[in-house]
């Protein structure tokens, strides 16, 4: 479905006119004179981004654990055990048991009292109630940015918005192998996504750390109408 | 609110705002924390003047193909199933969106921050229809419950305001019964936010850039509010600037990373949120219906002007929190939604020499603004440029000025009137003269000597000296 | 070298005392000084004031008589700025825009001459005390002389230099915002006064007569045991 444009052409015309030319139908991409952006963190290493990430973190107030396949499992319960456990919402999405999750998610945590949803495209209303009750939301970042530490979500029919910020704890799982310097990278990648013609996520989220707001006299405070606490979990996948 | 937040004269609102101890040092603590955190990141960031070399290129070449790009934008929106109001005028937009109000039967809608829909004084036009209109972005939340008080700072809308008088506001509003604590005051608004968000029938934002090769927008928060506005609504309203745009991802990220370190410090704010349309078949959150509503409201009689580099602003507050004037009068002061050089230079343009006539001259021209801007405005330029059209084209200089700098003309350009003048200084001015100072000045010196003295003029003339010395040969 | 020296109105009225400093010191440099008797004033106030005709005659009168000179010094960075401005403001005019040019070009400001074209940094300079420095706007950021008087006055002998908290900040002058804005360009040079004031120093240094005036003048209002100095004069001490 496409939708309405309404009063566009009167509009256009009028800036022209303002610009004292006739209307642009073309126009090739432009060349830039500076491109500053690609210095940062340009020779990098994965090891040196993952240190910067970390010290990152630091600024960020978000909790950084470096895990690998084999201890994933064990990682992921103590910062759910941290965060007080009860009950956690995850996208559905393949790569949870990839990383060795099941066990830890389908059996343990119902054996330990720890309510587990997991996204479901065809029960809308239910996301939302469960996503809003949840204390922890569980997601996976596709491209990482180190300079910033942020994490980069795509919306789907599987990966709900609302899990990275409806519960008051969020638990972001950082696959080391997209981890890039910076949202140049991220930018990049998405553009060239779109060029090719493919449709992008409706809503590509960066999430650098817990919310936060410094609104009243300058002092921050971390955690305000999305999650409070948030935790990055990086994993060593290659 | 509009524009314009004040009727009252604009010197006896300096005059109110310098007596406002509490603001002005709140004021001033916030500008060097921004200032301080701003020139931190520049540093950190390295080849800082490259990136405002970008940033500027990349604003100029969007204002210069500015239909272009709004052409690819709404193809682009309407693509995703999104649809794209041009509005001409403020009362074309909030039309359209009264109309979007009243065919969903709106009873709540629940906003994030925007300072182009207070421009178009959006708020007033729904609450006429009976909708509850709440602002969700903690500042502005503050000042709607504080009886809709204007917003002193484009990024910090409630600087003026301490957490003592926020809890008050609370307090006597809404029956609040904690303390002062920022995070108490926060949690509270968080929890009594959270249903809004799921009942509201529609969201509004703004938009920092919206993305013309995808029909994006992009939302800069660092409360998470911006998400929720657009995640659970069924219906999402955004209304952007014209001019806030840029042509694809790649530029986009160039300008978030200069306005985040720019506005707050930060690499990047918690949230940097891209929506592109309506949300996907199957999708749960997101909204089914997604109006792009497009504001010129004035901007376009800017472009093609002396006045164009003020589109290339991306709202960061850094020339706000630069300005030195700014510092001591506050946000209020300007009476316009856009306060600092910013507003100096936008709240003519915008609304009219006619309510905003002063605002040119609450500037020493220092040049703070233009250096911190990060898409280098020649802030101070336009500024002066104002002036000047105040004085040639508006005629709403006042006359006493006029003669004087009539005056001006003759005798500073001729050397006989002006070695006279300086020859005279002297013997006029002696009357008002003790120990070579001046205290209390007549004409426009009583506005200088109110709190400095003012130096009594040269007895031994230099021109004199010098003539004497070459004359002599004298060169010891 | 042949100096004309562009003493700036304040100087020729108010603060002949520097005119003579600036004079001797340039002399001892080996400099031969010229003072075109014709000089006015430089056009700033009416133009600042957006009243750019009428101070576009003072302008001409300024360029026809510095036109011989080989160098202009001035011991100004704002009105040396203004110079550097004329070429702007005769933008297009065939027979002024280019004689506006040659003028911006030859001219300096007074610091900015010494160590740039005399290269000189140490001038032999002496005298006693605790001294802070007021960075004046224009000509650090328009001008963009900003090293220059640091090199000169860390050759002063005897002088201790104390760094002026907030020294990026205007002091309030302005120009004619001095007396339109009375009230809030007292507040800043108040609180200009204040940042001297917690330096301990004991004497104030500026290279711009108009922002000393201003400072200078609070000082003296407010009586407090601060002594005022434009650079040259603190050059000029043997």
């Amino acid at each position: 479905m496409t939708g309405r444009i309404q009063h566009r052409e009167t509009f256009l015309l009028n800036i022209a006119k303002q610009l004292g030319r006739s209307p642009k139908t073309e126009l090739p991409r432009p060349t830039w004179q500076y491109q500053p952006q690609d210095r940062v963190l340009k020779d990098a290493t994965k090891e040196e981004l993952v240190a910067v990430l970390k010290k990152q973190c630091a600024n960020i107030h978000t909790h950084i654990v470096i895990s690998d396949t084999a201890k994933l499992s064990q990682d992921l319960q103590s910062v759910v055990d941290n965060y007080g456990g009860k009950s956690v919402i995850t996208w559905k999405d393949e790569r949870f048991k990839d990383y060795g999750l099941s066990q830890l998610m389908t059996e343990h945590w119902p054996q330990t009292n720890i309510e587990l949803y997991e996204w479901n495209a065809q029960q809308q209303e239910e996301n939302i109630r469960q996503a809003e009750k949840a204390n922890i939301g569980i997601t996976i970042s596709e491209i990482t940015l180190a300079e910033s530490g942020t994490a980069v979500l795509f919306s789907s029919k599987d990966k709900g918005r609302s899990i990275s910020f409806l519960p008051e704890k969020s638990i972001i799982l950082i696959p080391k192998s997209t981890i890039v310097p910076r949202m140049t990278q991220a930018a990049r990648w998405i553009s060239e996504k779109i060029r090719r013609g493919e449709k992008i996520a409706s809503c590509i989220n960066f999430i650098t750390g817990p919310s936060n707001s410094a609104d009243i006299e300058m002092i921050l405070i971390v955690g305000v109408h999305g999650p409070i606490q948030a935790t990055y979990i990086v994993i060593e996948d290659r | 609110m509009a524009m314009k937040t004040s009727d009252d004269r604009f010197h006896h609102r300096v005059t109110k705002e310098l007596e406002n101890q509490f603001m002005r040092s709140a004021v001033s603590s916030a500008q060097e924390r921004f200032q301080t955190r701003r020139l931190q990141q520049a540093e950190e960031l390295g080849h800082w003047e490259e990136w405002r070399a970008h940033g500027e290129e990349i604003r100029k070449h969007v204002l210069e193909n500015l239909d272009y790009y709004l052409y690819q934008l709404s193809e682009n929106v309407s693509k995703r199933g999104g649809h794209v109001f041009f509005a001409q005028t403020a009362q074309e937009a909030t039309d359209y969106i009264q109309s979007i109000a009243k065919k969903k039967d709106a009873a709540k809608i629940v906003k994030s921050k925007s300072m182009v829909t207070e421009e178009i004084n959006l708020n007033v036009a729904l609450e006429e229809l009976g909708c509850e209109v709440i602002e969700t972005d903690l500042g502005e939340y503050i000042l709607q419950v504080a009886d809709h008080e204007p917003p002193s700072h484009i990024v910090a809308p409630a600087l003026h305001k301490n957490k003592e008088q926020i809890r008050d506001v609370f307090k006597e509003k809404q029956g609040y019964d904690q303390t002062e604590k920022p995070e108490e005051l926060a949690l509270y608004v968080r929890e009594k936010l959270r249903n809004d968000y799921l009942t509201a029938e529609i969201g509004i934002t703004g938009c920092n850039f919206a993305i013309a090769e995808s029909g994006s927008i992009t939302l800069v928060t660092n409360e998470g509010n911006a998400d929720l506005v657009t995640a659970l609504p069924k219906t999402q309203i955004t209304v952007m600037g014209m001019e806030r745009i840029v042509p694809t991802f790649e530029e986009m990220e160039v300008l978030v990373s200069l306005l985040t370190r720019s506005a707050v410090g930060q690499k990047l704010t918690s949230y940097i949120t891209t929506l592109t349309g309506i949300k996907d078949e199957g999708d749960t959150d997101g909204p089914e219906e997604f109006h792009l509503v497009i504001v010129d409201n004035g901007r376009s009689a800017i472009l093609g002007s002396e006045f164009q580099p003020i589109l290339q602003c991306i709202r960061c507050a850094a020339c706000v929190n630069a300005c030195p004037v700014y510092r001591h009068v506050g946000g209020h002061t300007y009476g316009s939604i856009y306060s600092g050089p910013v507003g100096v230079v936008l709240s003519p343009l915008l609304g009219g020499y006619d309510d905003f006539k002063e605002l040119p001259y609450a500037s020493t021209l220092c040049g703070a603004c233009t250096d911190a801007c990060p898409v280098k405005i020649p802030l101070h330029q336009l500024i002066h440029r104002h002036r000047q059209v105040i004085v040639e084209n508006e005629g709403k200089a006042p006359v006493s000025e006029k003669l004087l700098m009539k005056a001006f003309g003759l005798g500073a350009s001729s050397p006989t009137l002006y070695k006279m003048a300086t020859k005279m200084a002297t013997p006029v001015m002696s009357p008002f003269t003790k120990d070579n100072t001046i205290s209390n000045g007549p004409g426009p010196l009583k506005a200088w000597t109110e709190a400095r003295d003012f130096p009594a003029p040269n007895k031994d003339n230099f021109r004199d000296w010098m003539k004497h010395r070459t004359k002599g040969g004298d060169h010891k | 070298m042949n100096v004309s020296l562009f003493a700036t109105c304040l100087v020729d009225m108010f603060q002949g005392n520097v005119g003579k400093a600036v004079v001797e010191v340039l002399e001892r440099l080996g400099c031969t000084i010229d003072f075109p008797e014709n000089q006015i004033c430089c056009g700033q106030p009416a133009y600042n004031s957006g009243y750019v005709k009428e101070s576009k005659n003072a302008m001409k009168k300024m360029i026809t008589t510095f036109e011989h000179a080989e160098y202009v010094v001035s011991p100004s960075g704002s009105c040396a700025f203004m110079f550097k401005e004329y070429p702007l403001v005769f933008k297009g005019d065939p027979i002024w825009e280019p004689k506006a040019q040659a003028l911006a070009d030859k001219t300096y400001e007074f610091t900015e001459f010494i160590v740039h074209v005399l290269k000189v940094e140490d001038v032999g300079a002496h005298l006693e005390g605790h001294a802070t420095y007021h960075t004046s706007c224009h000509m650090t950021r328009l001008l963009g002389v900003t090293e220059a008087p640091f090199k000169l006055l860390k050759n002063v002998k005897g002088l201790h230099y104390v760094d002026l908290p907030g020294k990026d900040r205007c002091c309030g002058f302005g120009g004619t915002f001095s007396v339109k804005m009375g009230n809030i360009s007292g507040e800043m040079v108040n609180e200009k006064v204040h940042n001297v004031e917690e330096t301990g120093a004991n004497i104030l240094i500026g290279a711009d007569a108009g922002c000393l005036m201003n400072i200078g003048g609070r000082i003296q209002r407010q009586g407090k045991p601060i002594k005022v100095m434009h650079i040259a004069e603190v050059l000029n001490c043997q």
